[in-house]
C-alpha cells in the first residue's frame, strides 16, 4: 500500500509509542520536501529520518502539471473560512495523493474537509491516525480481542500525541472494528 | 482563476457542530495556568488555535513553524481533534 504523508499528521504519530509500525502497514510513503521543511519536534525529524533512511519515506518528485493542479485546487478551495488551516504543503499532499491513488495520512481539518465534498477530490481515501490504527487491526499488526482493547489502544495513542478524535469518527471507526470483530 | 467549489449546506451546518465540539475540548484539555505565563504572542497564538484549531494561522501568528508551534501546543496542554 503507498502513502503519502502531511507535517500534521507526522509531527503526532511521531510522538506514538507504537510509530514504528507505521513502516509495516505501508509500502512506501510518499512526501513533498516543503512538508519535510516543516518538521521541527526532535520527535517528528528523528521519525522521519529513521524513515527516510530505510528507504519507506520517499520524497515525492514534483511536477510542473501538479504545481497548476495545485494552484487550480488553491484558488477553488482555500479562501472558504470554513476549511480551516488550507495552506501550500497540506494541498500539495492532496495533489500527490489525488495524482497517486496513494492513501493521503492527514490530521489536517480543513483537508479532511476538502476531501468530503470536492468532486475531483472525493475519491482521495484520507486516514488520520485513528484510521491508520483500524487498518493496523485488520492487517494483524495490532492484536485486539474487543472493542474495549481497540479503545486502548487508542487511548494510548491520545495520551502520547496529545490528540483526541470527534464523536462521529470515534463511532464510525469502533463501529467497522465490532463488524470486523464479530466475523 | 479557477470558480470557487462550495461545500452543500448541510455539510456546512453538520462542521459548525464539530466546531463547537472540538473547541471545547480544546477548551477543557488547556493548561490555562501555563498559558497566562506566557509571552504575549505565545499566549495570543495558542488562543488563537483554541479557538479555531488552525495550527497554521497559530504558528503564524507565534512566529514559529508548524512543528515548532507544536511543541508549545503539547506544553500547554491542548488537544489537537480531527
Amino acid at each position: 500500500m503507498l502513502g503519502v504523508v502531511d507535517a500534521c499528521f507526522l509531527i503526532d504519530w511521531s510522538r506514538y509509542r507504537r510509530r514504528d509500525l507505521l513502516a509495516s502497514l505501508f509500502e512506501a510513503i510518499l512526501m513533498h520536501e516543503e512538508v519535510l521543511a516543516q518538521l521541527r519536534s526532535p520527535s517528528a525529524v528523528d521519525f522521519a529520518s529513521c524513515l527516510l533512511v530505510r528507504g519507506v519515506l520517499r520524497l515525492y518528485p514534483w511536477s510542473t502539471a501538479e504545481e497548476e493542479l495545485y494552484i487550480q485546487l488553491r484558488d477553488e478551495v482555500a479562501l472558504d473560512p470554513r476549511i480551516p488551516s488550507l495552506e501550500r504543503p497540506d494541498l500539495l499532499c492532496l495533489v500527490i495523493a489525488r495524482r497517486t491513488g496513494a492513501v493521503l495520512l492527514t490530521e489536517n481539518l480543513g483537508i479532511l474537509r476538502v476531501v468530503q465534498f470536492h468532486p475531483a477530490y472525493s475519491r482521495v481515501t484520507a486516514w488520520t491516525a485513528l484510521e491508520v490504527l483500524e487498518q493496523m487491526v485488520y492487517r494483524g499488526l495490532i492484536e485486539v480481542g474487543s472493542v474495549e482493547e481497540f479503545l486502548n489502544i487508542v487511548s494510548e495513542y491520545c495520551e502520547d500525541a496529545k490528540h483526541v478524535f470527534s464523536s462521529r469518527r470515534m463511532k464510525d471507526v469502533t463501529g467497522r472494528v465490532r463488524a470486523w470483530l464479530g466475523r | 482563476m479557477a470558480g470557487k467549489v462550495r461545500p452543500p449546506p448541510e455539510l456546512v451546518r453538520e462542521w459548525e457542530r464539530e466546531d463547537e465540539e472540538f473547541r471545547e475540548l480544546r477548551r477543557r484539555s488547556a493548561d490555562w495556568k501555563y498559558i497566562e505565563g506566557l509571552e504575549p504572542r505565545a499566549r495570543l497564538a495558542l488562543l488563537a488555535y483554541i479557538e479555531t484549531g488552525d495550527r497554521y494561522l497559530a504558528a503564524k501568528l507565534a512566529g514559529l513553524t508548524l512543528g515548532e508551534f507544536d511543541e508549545l501546543r503539547v506544553k500547554a496542554g491542548v488537544v489537537c481533534v480531527t
